[in-house]
């Protein structure tokens, strides 16, 4: 069980311009889902095509379940399942021949064939469709097809490339949700990569944080947010002056707050509470509402790059996304 | 050299399955690729009418007016062959676009991360050009037929001619691929296609003989993989004179082997 299923030391790719993967070196243990977090551009996917062998290291080593994918690319490809993060479903195939396809490319035994096919259509909840041309289908069910098609190799790991992307909310959750539950059933080794920090947090066991080609941090989500010393806490107040008093009581306040909302830097935020609204009452100020903000793993990347990953998708691949799907769909 | 025959015998066995497998992906692709075509097939019948054109305007026009020495053959005999030829180009030269589509699809990714050898892939996709180009050429044989061209349907024939457009469709589909990295763009790969049919068509014994251009002409109508296409299937369906259909037939062997060779070392080129 606690086989390492990606092994990578020290690796590397370059482009002419640019340094797209700079020596990483991570473990992923068999049977977890472990996500790669970083920005756009911070070299997530360069990674998971290395792994799948999709391009070669500039240098370095990476091997899947002891296997070196430099060394032995069919084999590794043999035990991968990959959901890339483009659409990568064919909609001029009905679902049920897309998933076929990827049953006989992957070699499984005719005999079984069906029997697989009909277990992963029935597993994402796709048999009533399942002859419908796929250029009819919504995203979230284009998306648990691409999921289909990988599991029908039945992978001891599964990439994702970011999985969510493009997706409605519901659509986002129904997809989390089964990522957990093909771990938790088969132990399937989910390896994952996201800009969503909180497609993140709900979902990996460990994650990796990415930046410009450099792993700058990895570990537990709630691990990771501790080393975060400290948090805000806002406080709503019309009492004038409670600025100064805050500051005479020996709270620093952000500079910049308004709407006689004032955010300080705490620790231990939540024993402060009482005592600072007690302590406010007896010299006068009346507050109206208190709010304690927790670090989130976007405070994480921000201590560790300076910068902070950019809240969901820029508007140009939103609209590469629109595009691909309208095309597929007429 | 193998001191354990046993082993050596589980050797060969392996390869048969490893050559068994390899087979069988080559035909799963293009088992897709016709399945495709099953769902919806208006693309043939579109692409059918400007070889119509050809054959109704173009060489009932030139059948009247006798301009080409087509000796004891009328024009339109003459001519169906290129006509048939040309009509299964359009599928393959074009067929680059399909491949570049799937790579901004994520498709291409996809099914790269299959254990499937990438030679094979190539293969597939080349092959489905090839099986493509029948379906085509059946919609003008029959068109042919209608016009009461006289045409040899002695089954043998027939089915040679498929097979010449199949290993032609493979021929150019890999031209098409050996491209697409290239050129990269859906747009550019339209251009591209469209700048080499013209050539390739008009430099070729398509619609005239050899024997009329001018000799720089000529030296580059003997080069060109078409009219070799072409004399085969001209000898096969009009003059059943088979002087020349080993050079043909070695010809375009050669020509499709080396393309799809070198779209299979270059295929993957595309991706980045």
């Amino acid at each position: 069980m606690n086989q390492h299923s990606v092994v990578v030391q020290n690796l590397v790719k370059d482009y002419p311009k640019v340094r797209a993967v700079d020596r990483i070196s991570f473990a992923v243990v068999g049977g977890e889902i472990f996500g790669l977090l970083g920005p756009n551009g911070a070299g997530k996917t360069t990674t998971i095509r290395m792994l799948l062998t999709l391009i070669k290291p500039t240098k370095g080593k990476a091997s899947l379940y002891d296997i070196d994918v430099s060394k032995y690319p069919e084999k590794a490809r043999e035990m991968a399942g990959y959901v890339p993060q483009d659409v990568s479903v064919d909609g001029d195939l009905t679902g049920y021949e897309n998933i076929l396809m990827y049953a006989k490319l992957y070699g499984v035994p005719r005999i079984e064939r069906e029997r697989r096919i009909q277990e992963v259509l029935e597993y994402l909840n796709l048999q009533e469709r399942s002859n419908d041309m796929v250029n009819t289908y919504s995203g979230g069910m284009m998306r648990k097809l691409e999921i289909a098609q990988a599991l029908v190799n039945r992978p001891r790991i599964l990439f994702l490339d970011e999985p969510s992307i493009g997706l409605d909310p519901n659509a986002k959750r129904t997809i989390w949700e089964l990522i957990k539950k093909l771990r938790n059933e088969f132990s399937t080794t989910i390896f994952l990569t996201t800009h969503d920090m909180n497609e993140a947090e709900v979902l990996c066991d460990r994650i990796g944080i990415m930046d410009k080609g450099r792993l700058v941090m990895m570990g537990e989500p709630s691990r990771l947010k501790s080393t975060v010393k400290g948090n805000v806490l806002s406080i709503t107040s019309k009492t004038p002056g409670c600025n100064t008093k805050l500051e005479e009581l020996g709270y620093s306040v952000i500079p910049g707050s308004k709407d006689n909302r004032f955010d300080l830097v705490v620790t231990d935020g939540e024993s402060l509470i009482p005592y600072l609204l007690d302590t406010l009452k007896k010299n006068g100020v009346e507050v109206d509402a208190v709010s304690l903000q927790k670090p989130t793993l976007d405070d994480v990347f921000l201590r560790c790059t300076g910068t902070r990953i950019e809240g969901g998708e820029r508007w140009t691949e939103t609209r590469r996304k629109r595009r691909t799907f309208r095309r597929l769909t007429k | 050299m193998d001191r354990n025959p046993e082993k050596a015998e589980n050797l060969q066995e392996v390869d048969e399955m490893k050559v068994k497998r390899y087979l069988s992906n080559v035909l799963t692709l293009t088992e897709f690729e016709l399945r495709k075509l099953k769902h919806d097939s208006t693309q043939i019948w579109l692409r059918s009418v400007q070889p119509a054109l050809w054959l109704l305007v173009f060489g009932e026009v030139f059948t009247r007016i006798r301009v080409i020495p087509t000796g004891k053959f009328s024009y339109l005999q003459f001519m169906t062959p290129g006509i048939l030829a040309q009509s299964v180009m359009f599928v393959a030269i074009f067929y680059g676009i399909s491949v570049v589509w799937e790579r901004d699809l994520g498709l291409l990714n996809k099914l790269l991360s299959t254990p499937v050898p990438r030679s094979t892939i190539v293969l597939g996709k080349a092959l489905s050009a090839g099986v493509r180009g029948i379906f085509q050429a059946v919609t003008v044989l029959v068109l042919a037929l209608v016009l009461r061209v006289k045409l040899s349907l002695n089954p043998l024939h027939v089915l040679g001619v498929f097979g010449i457009i199949v290993l032609f469709g493979m021929c150019f589909s890999s031209l098409s691929m050996c491209l697409a990295p290239v050129f990269r763009t859906r747009e550019r790969m339209m251009g591209i296609g469209q700048a080499i049919t013209m050539p390739i068509f008009f430099a070729s014994n398509a619609i005239y003989p050899i024997s009329l251009m001018p000799g720089w002409l000529k030296t580059f109508a003997t080069v060109n993989p078409l009219s070799y296409v072409i004399d085969a299937m001209r000898a096969l369906l009009v003059t059943g004179d088979f002087s020349h259909i080993i050079i043909d037939l070695f010809a375009i062997t050669t020509a499709t082997v080396v393309l799809v060779v070198l779209a299979s070392m270059t295929f993957k080129k595309i991706l980045v």
